[in-house]
């Protein structure tokens, strides 16, 4: 005769209790010893405080070794030169990040779709995601006067950005978007309707009313002040009020250098549905008073009258122009040369004044600065390259524009940031002889020869498996890049069309190459193999 | 959500547990139990989210630490802190049965005693002659000892009582008197441990007391003896265990001796004794003590740990050498009584102090060690560690890394808490990956991690999309008085309903008590109609575990404690004659289940839906559910249901139809409305097509430092975004309004009537029309009284809500109260202006002490002591009605 013990809640339990057994039981003291292993030591203390063992949600989908023909017959080239630098970083541990919605807080400081962001945080956490990209923007921070910021809605996603465990790169944007209905503060765009010179202005006399021309950058023109100097106060003001995140779950930050944050001028605004490459962006006040100037002092007042008289106008094709006409066009002239060297040079020393304040800002703290460089693939496969030579990228057949720009970043130590990615020649209409594979290559080989940091961006959510492919191949390929920001978080992110190839391609990237007999988290030495493998990817 | 009656908890929230390592005494090889002591949780905070926080846990042992900061202060100490521990202990002791003649034949006693200490209650029922199958019956009032409560209406629940008893020990009983007169054939009885609860049964069954007649040729032993033999007690061992071993069948199953002869009433009952061995696991709680020297000389530290566990206890034990918690051997020597553990441990045995209960050792550690962890072993099958991990101690080399340590340690318990919400599945993946580090299944076992986390992103961003794409991108107030203006007001939408509703809730708390509500209610629905009233809340209709009606069982009886269901339908029928719409109360987030599983736990439901557990949401470990993880909030007290689930949509769906044209409903009421996904929503009322539609989605309002805050816009867009994702064909209770004029009221201070736009504050502000504005029902007041309005001011609430846009309701008992003539005449001025659920407020004043606003610019009002008049402009103001702080004027 017995008497037993029923309790719904007692019964309940079993299962659980059962499982707890196991690991603790189990594997309590194992796991400390080979679990450690395939831990390598960037991911312990994801946890801390949770388990004696680390665990990132990465393992889901092993994160293996790549070890590909490519690495491995290079490891003997590399190997000693990579032991000398061991960095953590390292190509296989490539970071993706994903953006989130550019109007992920409201004008008045609100999160907007607080409930879905926060299940699409979940979401990007469960499925290995490392971080998300935020947007803050100059008219929303400081939207009510100079010098008062306002970081409440900012600071409420940084907080779930923390409380799941994801990293933070915060995109400080100096600029308005129209696609999200973000202005510039309203005290600014205040001062451009008394003095719209602080835009950047073409040749027609149209504005580009969504970021200050580079021209005002070192004048006072808010009570005294200079953009420059409202720029770094911003910063200043947003590195306090963020101070508490830095470091840990703030990893980076980007500074907006232009329109859609990228060092250029607004030459090319979309959509553009002709076949023109864009406008020169030289004729507010103060950019003609320059060149002006800078005619004068180089011994040729004439060429400083105005910009140059034949460049095609946005709508014309690019190279039906006297200025850009393939052979033949005045850009090869000496004063093709004078003009595009000064209107280039004025972008370098914009994207260097705002990289170094960026980066003198935020030297006391441990995140990476990073800039974006445009990439202006229209009409790469043209001598003249007009459409980067209208972005202030002096960039044809006979000169690298990119190194210059490079240089700066460098200079700075900052990070670039390369939109677009995603793209393949193959995709781009054959009229414009575009070709954003062999730019990007061209620019990440500079990038590689000044030793910067890059960061890949996606130009469009893709809607193609196909689009993938292409990431991918970015990615994983000889020019890998360190960290990959998808954009952005929304509903065609999350739309049934987009987000199961999305989810494809994460476990993708995250799935080991090799069979699935060959995990490390089988083998006790495998630990000791990855640091090698990994410094043999980084350092190729 | 209406409270869960307590008594319901029998069932269904046992969750205080421990852990019964014998639990696994049967199987082949009892694998080492672990139990877990948890810091001790910073705050309370809200119970709701701390509640959630803890109910995983609850899985696991608990015990708490507390950190002797004080020790910190002491010159070379760098570490001290206590952890409690509770250690299980196993307590054998019997049970009791005895049956015995009273003062005559008629009159017996049956006695039923438990040795062990403790809050013994008897659970028990009776049969009576004739009844059928195994259902209980409740016993007459005469048969209950003192202090029994009724358990519904089918068994009691009886305390112990101490006794002082043989030789002196302490011994719980209890006495039920009978009379063999009263057609009673059985007693059936559970016993119940209330500290644990834990029910002790007699071979999974009842106990069983047959009554009537005896068959002493039946085999049966338990009628064999005669007279007051005692019994030899029972074979071997007995214990509170599930997993038993069923030998000896049918040898002393005293309670197979069910009669099967028709019941002979005074036949002749035999007294009898028996015992029962019980054992019972209880907690002791004790603790270990840590603490950590540092030499001066050496700058050695030297750990000391001093436990009151009794018996040997081994310290299981390694250290850190970096950042990681990777366990490693330290440098020799070793403390004496140590041995090497595969070479991956060091077990240490502590030295029992003389002559006290206190074991210790001490433990010299080399400079360059980051901690010290260990477990404590104190048999074979029993550990001891802190929370699930083992503990950590960290070691430092001066003292001010000790106090990074200290914080990093709050830091972590903050962390802890606050990203606990997200980390279920974390853990579970955690958990997963111990089983993979730790057993050869391990692909198999990563696969199904890997699809039960595919799952879960893919509805994460089912979730996500559904909000994204919604038309109405986010609630700035122009967009939606742009879009609400526009459209005709006289449309009629389940969102809405025609815009002009003026909703009456029904019924309170106690409702349920006269048994015959619908009754009482036939006849007020005249007078509700001429009070103004254009919609009724009636109770929830359907059976019930609770009388109030929130624990729905079977979906399709709607015979409840309000009336059957011919009274509801004529009461439905009364309320349309006096053209009053009728929202039936429809709880679709859980249902209380009919049967247990194999394993004894209540997820087989029956009647018309007769879901299995693939119905129930697989995230209340409670439950055991089958079904996806839950779209929402899990209602921690029933079954959730799973609304992925085609099968259970379908019948919903079909319940609701039912529903419209069986009982007459207009539409619903939808109950807690947090457990599952807003689009769930839209299909049921896509495919009812309800006249009109309101959810309860009922949460925290934003506190920061205990007060208010003044912007609760985040609260009011979790309700925004839950409408949104019913595609806005559901209205929702404005909860942020009744919080906000909870603050105004109460601490003067009504300018918080007035957002940061000027508009007002909750839904109201963002989403008039479907904000449906009350300010109390039968959970915040009533006799529940979880979040009553402000005493006195309730009138000044309803002078709100009555004058401004939204759709307002009128609770039950304020109707029917000394409020009733004011509320008529609010109610006619509202009428009478045709203010609707999109009227424009234009907030004149929102001061500390008065608020004042104009709506449509027909109406004017002030709430609070302070002054306000309107302007005589284009309009002509004269006072409509006013009350004690408020003031109601007219447009002439």
């Amino acid at each position: 005769m017995e008497v037993s013990v029923i309790g719904s809640s007692q019964v309940n339990n079993l299962g659980r209790v059962d499982l707890r057994y196991r690991e603790v039981g189990l594997c309590s003291f194992s796991k400390n010893l080979n679990f450690a292993k395939i831990s390598s030591p960037k991911y312990s203390g994801l946890f801390v405080g949770q388990s004696s063992i680390s665990w990132s949600s990465k393992y889901l989908f092993p994160l293996i070794v790549k070890a590909s023909a490519t690495a491995q017959t290079e490891a003997a080239v590399t190997s000693e030169k990579a032991s000398g630098t061991r960095r953590s970083e390292v190509d296989n541990n490539l970071m993706l990040y994903v953006g989130l919605p550019l109007d992920a807080v409201s004008s008045t400081n609100t999160i907007n779709h607080a409930r879905a962001i926060a299940a699409g945080l979940k979401a990007l956490k469960l499925l290995g995601v490392d971080g998300v990209e935020l947007p803050i923007w100059w008219g929303i921070a400081e939207k009510e006067a100079r010098g008062q910021y306002n970081w409440a809605g900012y600071l409420s996603v940084a907080e779930m950005v923390q409380k799941m465990g994801l990293k933070l790169h915060v995109s400080l944007c100096f600029h308005a978007c129209k696609e999200s209905r973000v202005p510039l503060p309203e005290w600014v765009s205040q001062i451009g309707e008394s003095q719209p010179d602080i835009y950047f202005t073409d040749r027609s006399g149209q504005r580009y009313k969504d970021c200050l021309s580079l021209s005002v950058d070192d004048l006072p023109i808010f009570d005294g002040k200079t953009p420059i100097q409202v720029y770094k106060e911003f910063c200043e003001n947003f590195k306090t009020s963020f101070s508490s995140f830095m470091g840990s779950t703030i990893t980076g930050i980007s500074i907006g250098l232009g329109p859609d944050g990228e060092l250029r001028y607004p030459s090319y605004h979309k959509p553009a549905k002709s076949q023109g490459a864009g406008e020169f962006q030289c004729y507010d006040k103060n950019m003609l008073s320059h060149l002006k100037q800078h005619a004068e002092a180089s011994g040729n007042p004439l060429w400083g009258l105005s910009g140059p008289h034949d460049a095609p106008s946005s709508k014309e094709l690019a190279t039906s122009s006297g200025f850009l006409k393939e052979h033949g066009g005045s850009w090869e002239s000496q004063y093709g040369d004078f003009f595009l060297s000064w209107y280039a040079g004025q972008l370098i020393s914009h994207g260097d004044r705002l990289l170094s304040l960026a980066s003198s800002t935020f030297s006391d703290v441990p995140i990476a600065v990073s800039g974006k460089v445009p990439l202006m693939h229209s009409w790469y496969q043209t001598r003249s390259h007009p459409a980067e030579l209208m972005a202030g990228i002096y960039n044809t057949v006979n000169r690298d524009g990119y190194e210059g720009i490079i240089e700066v970043f460098s200079r700075n130590s900052c990070k670039a940031i390369l939109p677009g990615i995603d793209l393949a020649d193959e995709d781009q209409p054959k009229e414009t002889r575009s070709s954003p594979e062999s730019l990007l290559e061209q620019i990440i080989f500079s990038c590689r020869k000044y030793g910067i940091e890059i960061s890949g961006q996606n130009a469009r959510i893709s809607g193609s498996p196909s689009g993938f492919q292409q990431i991918k191949k970015s990615l994983t390929g000889e020019n890998a890049v360190d960290l990959f920001t998808y954009q952005r978080m929304g509903a065609s992110f999350f739309s049934p069309e987009h987000f199961p190839s999305f989810t494809a391609f994460v476990r993708d990237l995250r799935q080991p190459q090799l069979h699935s007999d060959d995990l490390a988290v089988e083998k006790v030495d495998s630990a000791e193999s990855l640091p090698e493998k990994n410094v043999q990817m980084q350092a190729a | 959500m209406s409270a869960v009656a307590t008594e319901l908890l029998v069932h269904y929230s046992l969750r205080r547990r421990t852990l019964v390592p014998g639990i696994h005494a049967y199987s082949r090889r009892a694998p080492p139990l672990y139990l877990n002591c948890t810091r001790r949780p910073l705050s309370a905070g809200p119970s709701l989210s701390s509640f959630e926080l803890k109910a995983p846990k609850a899985l696991t042992l608990r015990a708490s630490a507390s950190t002797d900061t004080a020790a910190v202060v002491e010159s070379d100490v760098v570490f001290s802190e206590t952890f409690s521990l509770k250690r299980p202990v196993k307590v054998e002791g019997k049970i009791t049965i005895r049956l015995v003649n009273g003062k005559d034949e008629e009159n017996w006693q049956l006695i039923v005693g438990c040795s062990l200490p403790g809050k013994w209650v008897l659970h028990w029922g009776v049969k009576y002659i004739g009844d059928v199958g195994s259902e209980w019956d409740q016993p007459p009032p005469e048969m209950r000892p003192p202090g029994s409560i009724a358990i519904k209406d089918y068994a009691i629940e009886s305390p112990l009582e101490k006794s002082s008893t043989l030789e002196g020990e302490s011994f719980y009983e209890v006495k039920i008197d009978f009379n063999t007169n009263n057609s009673i054939t059985a007693i059936n009885f559970v016993l119940k441990d209330e500290d644990s609860g834990s029910w002790y049964q007699h071979r999974g069954r009842d106990f069983k007391v047959p009554l009537t007649e005896y068959r002493h040729d039946d085999g049966n032993v338990v009628g064999a003896k005669k007279g007051f033999g005692i019994w030899p007690g029972a074979f071997g061992q007995l214990s509170n265990m599930l997993l038993k071993s069923e030998g000896a069948e049918n040898k002393m199953d005293f309670t197979s001796c069910e009669s099967k002869a028709p019941p002979q009433q005074n036949s002749r009952l035999e007294g009898f004794y028996e015992e029962h061995p019980i054992v019972r696991e209880t907690l002791v709680d004790n603790s270990v003590t840590v603490s950590v020297t540092q030499c001066p000389e050496t700058a050695k530290n030297l750990l000391y740990i001093e436990t009151d566990l009794p018996g040997d206890v081994i310290v299981h034990w390694g250290v850190c050498k970096d950042k990681g918690r990777k366990w490693e051997l330290p440098e020799q020597p070793y403390p004496s009584e140590t041995k090497v553990f595969k070479n991956k441990a060091l077990r240490t045995l502590l030295q029992r102090k003389e002559g006290g209960t206190c074991s210790s050792g001490s433990f010299t550690l080399d400079v360059g060690l980051t901690a010290f962890v260990f477990a404590l072993k104190l048999n074979e099958n029993t550990w001891l560690n802190n929370m699930g991990k083992d503990f950590y101690i960290p070691l430092s080399s001066s003292r001010v890394l000790n106090k990074e340590h200290s914080q990093s340690h709050s830091a972590n318990k903050t962390k802890e808490s606050s990203t606990a919400y997200t980390d279920g599945i974390i853990n579970e993946i955690r958990n997963l990956v111990s089983d993979i580090a730790s057993e050869k299944s391990r692909k198999t076992k990563i696969k199904e991690a890997q699809e039960s986390i595919l799952q879960e992103i893919e509805k994460l961003a089912a979730e996500a999309y559904s909000i994204f794409r919604s038309a109405i991108p986010t609630f700035t107030e122009e967009e939606v008085s742009e879009a609400e203006v526009l459209k005709p007001s006289v449309k009629i939408a389940s969102g809405t309903g025609s815009g002009f509703e003026v909703v009456c809730q029904g019924f309170n708390w106690e409702s349920h008590k006269s048994g015959r509500w619908y009754m009482e209610l036939h006849q007020k629905a005249a007078e509700l109609s001429s009070l103004g009233f254009t919609v009724v809340w009636l109770p929830p209709p359907t059976e019930s575990v609770s009388p109030e009606g929130y624990m729905p069982k079977d979906l399709y009886n709607l015979n409840s404690r309000y009336g059957s269901i011919d009274e509801l339908k004529s009461l439905v029928k009364r309320f349309h004659e006096v053209g009053i719409m009728v929202l039936g109360d429809a709880v679709l987030n859980h249902r209380c289940a009919h049967y247990k599983n194999q394993n004894g736990i209540w997820n087989i439901f029956g009647g018309r839906l007769n879901w299995d557990d693939r119905a129930v949401v697989a995230d209340d470990p409670h439950f055991q559910g089958r079904g996806n993880k839950s779209s929402g909030d899990n209602f921690h007290a029933a079954p959730n249901i799973d609304h992925s689930q085609e099968f259970v949509r379908k019948d919903l769906k079909e319940w609701l139809c039912w529903l419209r044209q069986e009982i007459g409903y207009d539409g619903w009421r939808l109950d807690f409305v947090r457990g599952f996904w807003g689009g769930y929503v839209k299909d049921y009322i896509d495919a009812s097509e309800p006249y009109f539609a309101v959810g309860e989605y009922w949460d925290s309002l934003n506190y920061t430092y205990g007060e208010m805050d003044h912007n609760q816009d985040a609260h009011r867009q979790r309700i925004v975004d839950w409408i949104n994702a019913t595609n806005g064909c559901a209205g929702a209770f404005d909860v942020t309004t009744k919080g906000i004029l909870h603050s105004a009221l109460e601490r003067y201070e009504y300018w918080r009537l007035s957002d940061e736009k000027g508009k007002p504050p909750g839904v109201v502000g963002w989403w008039p029309s479907r904000a449906v504005t009350f300010i109390e029902n039968h959970d915040t007041g009533s006799t529940q009284g979880h979040w009553r309005f402000p005493g006195g001011k309730e009138m000044q609430g309803y002078a709100y809500i009555l004058t401004h846009p939204g759709t307002p309701t009128v609770f039950y008992d304020h109707i029917f109260s000394d409020y009733q003539s004011e509320l008529s005449k609010l109610i006619s001025v509202r009428t009478r202006n045709k203010i609707h659920c999109r009227s424009i407020v234009k907030v004149m004043k929102a001061e500390r002490d008065v608020y004042a606003a104009i709506i449509d610019e027909k109406v004017a009002m002030k709430i609070g002591p302070g002054y306000y008049e309107p302007q005589t402009g284009p309009q002509k103001w004269s006072l409509a009605t006013e009350g004690k702080d408020y003031k109601v004027w007219e447009a002439s």
